[in-house]
């Protein structure tokens, strides 16, 4: 997967009517910071390797809960997980997130539905988390 | 994969899991590539010799074939000559008999030895490849958390503390919503704008006003029908 080539083909690509803006993050990592219109408040961030396209949005920080609501929280994260289309959530580091995985030999147009769907996703997890954030 | 995993909780739950501690670095990682690159060569060395090997069986076990052809054709030939009372003759078959008899019994020992070769063997591979893909998938778990990690650094880094990615969950929520009502407002306005446009707008004013021009025509026409009916009728 080459990101240079991604980067091209979603800024000037639509998917279901939503249009995307690529921003490479620089450093030693191909990581792309995604913008999904309609979801602008949750970018997704695209990293690939040998094996597979890696995409995730940060949720929110561990310091964020609020410490009595976190198994419940933790709880709730885990049954949404399996039927959440096209993303799990997870955690690296401090960072709640939500993420997918794709295989290299993925096409665009499956890279542009799992972008899209994890931005929504992202703000729909967001809303109804709400109550268990300081 | 279990003590992969356990190890890479740990460090995590420690706090180690920061950029430079990971819990195999890169030396070792490509140390450990190296090796399964190694063993992945051995494999395909020994699935040639293995290929080899059951070639070999086959042809044994064509060679025992045809003794036991010669031992069958031999033992009538032998009983033919009794048959015709050439006791001599019978005799020197029987000698190839045995000949026959012994080299069977040589190729099928050989054969026996051999076919444990290759079933040990096949075993040996089966299990190699098996800890072959094991190894791999450790060696996935540990690049991508590895590659998850330098990721998330250098969104850190390079994002800042003025973007989404840091600021706090509540804040982004209070911009989802103002985008929300925006795009509320803005389909609002539209809307407005659009009976405004057709005069939808002010037919609404206007029956809310007690003035309606659909019933006053509709009045209008029956004031008409009525006129001339009594005109008529006068």
């Amino acid at each position: 997967m080459d990101t240079q080539d991604l980067t091209l083909h979603l800024s000037d690509t639509t998917h279901e009517g939503r249009h995307f803006h690529v921003m490479p993050i620089e450093g030693k990592e191909d990581v792309l910071q995604v913008t999904v219109s309609g979801a602008e408040e949750m970018p997704v961030y695209l990293t690939a390797d040998e094996a597979q396209i890696l995409c995730f949005t940060y949720l929110f920080d561990e310091g964020e809960v609020i410490p009595e609501r976190l198994p419940t929280l933790l709880d709730n994260m885990l049954r949404l997980s399996v039927p959440m289309p096209l993303s799990a959530l997870g955690k690296i580091e401090q960072h709640y997130v939500v993420h997918g995985a794709l295989a290299t030999s993925a096409t665009y147009r499956e890279i542009a539905q799992e972008l899209t769907t994890l931005a929504d996703n992202a703000i729909d997890l967001l809303e109804i988390f709400e109550d268990f954030l300081k | 994969m279990k003590s992969v995993f356990k190890k890479m909780l740990t460090a995590m739950r420690g706090g180690v899991n920061e950029l430079g501690e990971s819990v195999v670095d890169n030396q070792a990682n490509r140390i450990f590539e190296q090796e399964i690159r190694d063993a992945e060569n051995e494999l395909q060395q020994a699935r040639q010799e293995l290929a080899a090997l059951m070639a070999e069986n086959t042809s044994l076990a064509r060679q025992i074939k045809n003794t036991e052809d010669e031992i069958a054709r031999r033992e009538d030939d032998a009983r033919k000559a009794l048959a015709a009372s050439k006791e001599d003759l019978a005799r020197e078959v029987a000698e190839r008999i045995v000949e026959a008899e012994r080299q069977r019994s040589e190729l099928t020992a050989t054969r026996t030895k051999l076919q444990g070769k290759v079933d040990s063997m096949r075993e040996r591979m089966q299990k190699s490849e098996k800890q072959l893909a094991e190894y791999k998938r450790e060696l996935q778990v540990v690049k991508t958390n590895e590659r998850v990690l330098r990721t998330t650094a250098q969104i850190d880094t390079n994002i800042g503390s003025n973007q989404s990615s840091l600021t706090s969950a509540k804040t982004t929520l209070a911009r989802i919503r103002e985008r929300q009502q925006r795009l509320e407002d803005k389909q609002h306005a539209s809307v407005q704008l659009e009976k405004e446009l057709t005069g939808a707008d002010l037919d609404e004013r206007l029956k809310a006003a007690g003035i309606d021009q659909e019933s006053d025509a509709v009045e209008g026409v029956m004031a008409r029908l009525k006129a001339s009916r009594s005109e008529s009728a006068s």
